[in-house]
């Protein structure tokens, strides 16, 4: 579980976040918003690039700003970007045996298992020794998530994992990511601005507009909701 | 017992000829960091080449002072032109194209520069000793006890004047401002309409010129040498970064710091002889300072 | 580990080159010219420790130079004032570089790229100057051991099995290959990975767990470390230093050769060391002016900066190819000419 109480993000005259409070329970946990709403301003305080003005964030009973930004990976935050950002002048196996490294402590046999494990819990088909580099958009997208899932994770953040997917692709990631909470024991947070996905993989859904919280709660119910709709098309009318 | 003499160092009046000679290299050098700062804050550029520049000038001033019949004051002009004059050229073709990159790339660029430089004197003049006469330099007049020539004066009072002038013009003309606001964000200023390639340019000419003008001063004050003269911008690089490469003023009193500092090491015997290591010392004191408060470097005061 | 075709090729190539450099070379080779492939060897050492921080972590140290001094310094100072064996000798001079590297950087390293490579530069200065007064260690008494007297007239110690100038040339070649693959160590191992996150992006780094810091300190260190050795190396080779070997200038055409030779390739640190020693020597023998040198290495910082970053290491392989391919294209078409025929 995580909670967030009360977090405050200051840019110069901008505030990203607003007193954003909000509770992740478990499982797949959908967080949405219209562009600027703030999203990737949160994960980036959960990964400790941005410091907030003020708030708590307490995963699973540990506060996690308290920690430096590095130590979070090995307590088991473990976070997607935007843009796919593996390692392209290392080899697959490299790539998610390096994010074990730091995470974990224990000897190299374990290693290599775990990361096996990873790359197959993907559906990822290519040879470990492959360069990042030379694969295409999709295998590089799931070898970030078999980063984001290796070693123990507790809390996976995805930040649109989908985007410039097929629907074919997206369907496999989704079924991956609902996977992970049962598989890994981890609780996920998908942001995404694909609706069918977020739907799919996710029971609850959080909405941000303008750095606050405006709906929480069943997926469905949220993406029906009267403020939620406007907040999307900035409008008062009712289509 | 006085004070200097219980600490084991000279008395007082060893010192103050020291402190006229370090107050105007220290004019020199703050007004190269002057220059180097507005220019990295407006291009992103530090110049590294800013010794080489003003030294060759130097060169071409002596040149023309010592092998030619044309009088001494086109060889001067000529230096501060050369400054000009090739820095600009260097931030015209290869300004554009490093463009995009980072602050530590550009900065290496220069160094290309530096080293064609070096060459290029090293080739035409080789390594004979020479000195740069100036007229200023053979008059001048006492100030408690100590004799200050013309030059210095002209060390000391460009350092200030320079800054000055940068602080006003930064402040209250449009280049001035738009300079400023392309330190502040690049991307958002050349979408205001601001000739952001006129304004990096006159700040790539004033800064050359600054160059060649510190080059024909250091060359008379310190010596006609290409090496020495081209690695006296680590004595400005050091007010730089005391600065945080970001504060004009703050450039000032630490370029007369780093210049005294320096000089007033000369007469303590002890340890005279490594007083050239004093723009490290104090630099890395200043980074020790600002690391320590994680400060970020900010746009351009 | 088995090792696939191409790198078993390659692993052939190095090993029949280094065969041939240890054993036949030296015999083929002047005085002179066995004097310049010692260089050529100590230097690219050097160069490898420079390109490693520039290609694999995306740091600039503008005083590898100055460290390659200082533990020519260190050596020399050993090698009177001890009888250590010269492995210990070199690992001291190693040891005490990568200390001092490792200082400089801490301030440094949290501030950005820009500020370590000017501290690092104003270090340079400051051990010139330093080293400018105390002169390099000659056999004289007292901490700085140098003196000017007819005393100091022996020249640094050698080891017992390489007295001989190709006895050393080979002993240096061994020590250089041993640094080589200290690095191809480091580079397959986590700290290769960690670094190569830094390069790519220091947030997903961070993202991974990465203390960038640390990693980034311990590359100085290491690169501070093959360079102190190289100094060593230095001392016996030429037997006796003197600070002109170490001009300031000389750490940004270190820099420049190094971007030259290729910062992402391994072989771009031998590029770079012929392309500091050999050149020069080429030049004086044809009477030509050092100072061509000179230029010639800033125009190549801008043209590597501008236009391929990679370095001729790859940038010659990958333009020979181009030519293999051009070359080879006339046979192809005849031979698909024949197939088509009946």
């Amino acid at each position: 579980m995580i909670e967030v109480s009360d977090l405050t993000v200051r840019f110069g005259g901008v505030k990203p976040l607003d007193a954003m409070s909000v509770t992740f329970d478990t499982g797949t946990c959908g967080l949405i918003g219209p562009n600027g709403a703030g999203k990737t301003t949160f994960f980036n305080v959960m990964s400790g690039f941005v410091k907030p003005a003020a708030g708590r964030v307490h995963a699973f009973g540990d506060d996690l700003l308290r920690m430096p930004h590095f130590r979070r990976a090995r307590w088991g935050l473990r976070r997607t970007f935007q843009t796919e950002q593996a390692i392209e002048g290392l080899s697959v196996l490299d790539n998610v045996a390096m994010i074990w490294e730091h995470a974990k402590h224990e000897g190299r046999g374990k290693r290599d298992e775990d990361v096996r494990g990873a790359l197959s819990f993907v559906g990822l088909e290519v040879d470990p020794a492959a360069k990042v580099g030379t694969l295409g958009a999709r295998e590089r997208r799931l070898v970030e998530v078999a980063r984001a899932v290796v070693g123990r994770p507790r809390v996976v953040l995805l930040d649109e994992p989908a985007a410039g997917l097929s629907d074919e692709e997206t369907d496999h990631l989704g079924a991956v990511i609902r996977a992970i909470p049962e598989h890994m024991d981890a609780l996920v947070v998908l942001v995404d601005h694909d609706m069918t996905l977020v739907s799919a993989c996710c029971e609850n859904t959080a909405v941000l507009d303008f750095g606050k919280l405006i709906a929480a709660g069943p997926t469905a119910a949220v993406l029906r909701d009267e403020r939620v709709v406007k907040a999307y098309l900035g409008t008062e009318e009712v289509l | 017992m006085t004070v200097p003499a219980l600490l084991g160092l000279p008395s007082w009046e060893f010192f103050k000829p020291f402190i006229v000679t370090g107050l105007a290299l220290g004019g020199v050098y703050a007004v190269s960091g002057v220059g180097m700062v507005v220019l990295y804050q407006t291009t992103g550029v530090l110049n590294l080449a800013f010794g080489a520049v003003g030294a060759m000038g130097a060169f071409i001033a002596w040149e023309l002072n010592n092998n030619t019949s044309l009088p001494d004051w086109i060889g001067y002009l000529a230096c501060i032109g050369f400054g000009g004059v090739v820095t600009l050229l260097y931030g015209v073709a290869f300004g554009p194209p490093l463009a995009g990159r980072d602050a530590l790339t550009k900065a290496v660029a220069t160094l290309g520069l530096a080293l064609i430089l070096l060459g290029a004197m090293s080739w035409i003049w080789t390594d004979k000793a020479r000195s740069l006469d100036l007229p200023t330099t053979n008059s001048g007049f006492e100030v408690g006890g100590v004799m200050v020539n013309w030059t210095q004066v002209i060390a000391v009072g460009f350092g200030v004047v320079m800054t000055v002038v940068t602080i006003v013009f930064l402040r209250h003309t449009r280049t001035g401002t738009a300079m400023r606001a392309l330190a502040d964000d690049r991307e958002i200023t050349a979408t205001l309409g601001v000739p952001v390639r006129r304004v990096e340019a006159s700040a790539w000419l004033v800064s050359g010129l600054v160059s060649g003008a510190a080059g024909l001063l250091l060359a008379n004050l310190v010596g006609l040498d290409a090496a020495t003269l081209t690695f006296l911008v680590i004595s400005a690089l050091a007010a730089t970064l005391i600065a945080r490469l970001s504060s004009v003023a703050l450039t000032l009193a630490a370029g007369f710091i780093v210049g005294l500092v320096n000089a007033m090491v000369t007469p303590i015997l002890s340890i005279s002889q490594y007083r050239d290591m004093t723009p490290f010392v104090l630099a890395t004191i200043a980074l020790l300072w600002v690391s320590r408060k994680d400060i970020r470097v900010t746009g351009l005061r | 580990m088995s090792l696939d075709r191409p790198a078993r090729i390659h692993a052939g190539v190095i090993v029949a080159l280094l065969a041939f450099l240890v054993l036949a070379l030296p015999s083929m080779l002047s005085a002179y010219w066995v004097d310049v492939t010692t260089s050529v060897v100590i230097y690219a050492v050097v160069a490898l420790g420079l390109g490693l921080l520039m290609g694999r972590v995306g740091l600039v140290s503008l005083g590898q130079i100055a460290i390659l001094g200082l533990g020519a310094w260190v050596a020399a100072r050993l090698t009177y004032a001890t009888s250590l064996p010269y492995p210990i000798v070199l690992l001291l001079a190693g040891a005490m570089s990568a200390v001092l590297g490792t200082l400089v950087g801490l301030p440094a390293l949290r501030l950005s790229g820009l500020f370590l490579a000017l501290i690092t530069l104003m270090l340079a200065g400051a051990i010139t100057v330093v080293l400018t007064t105390t002169q390099f260690p000659n056999g004289g008494p007292g901490f700085l051991g140098h003196t000017d007297s007819s005393l100091g007239s022996n020249a640094i110690r050698r080891p017992a099995v390489a007295s001989s100038d190709t006895g050393y040339f080979r002993y240096t070649t061994l020590v250089a290959v041993l640094m080589f693959g200290v690095v191809v160590l480091h580079l397959r191992s986590k700290a290769g990975r960690a670094w190569a996150a830094i390069r790519q992006s220091e947030a997903s780094a961070l993202a991974a767990g990465v203390n960038i810091t640390r990693y980034k300190l311990w590359a100085l260190a290491l690169a501070s470390f093959i360079t102190g050795i190289a100094g060593g190396l230095l001392a016996g080779s030429v037997g006796k230093l003197y600070i002109v070997q170490f001009p300031i200038s000389g750490n940004i055409l270190l820099l420049a050769a190094v971007l030259m030779g290729g910062i992402y390739t391994l072989w771009g640190a031998v590029a770079a060391g012929l392309l500091i020693k050999l050149l020069p020597a080429l030049l004086d023998n044809w009477g030509l002016p050092p100072d061509l040198l000179t230029i010639l290495f800033g125009v190549g910082i801008l043209q590597v900066l501008i236009t391929a970053p990679e370095g001729i290491a790859v940038q010659l392989p990958r333009d020979l190819g181009r030519l293999a391919g051009l070359l080879s294209r006339p046979f192809q078409r005849n031979q698909a000419a024949r197939e088509e025929a009946p």
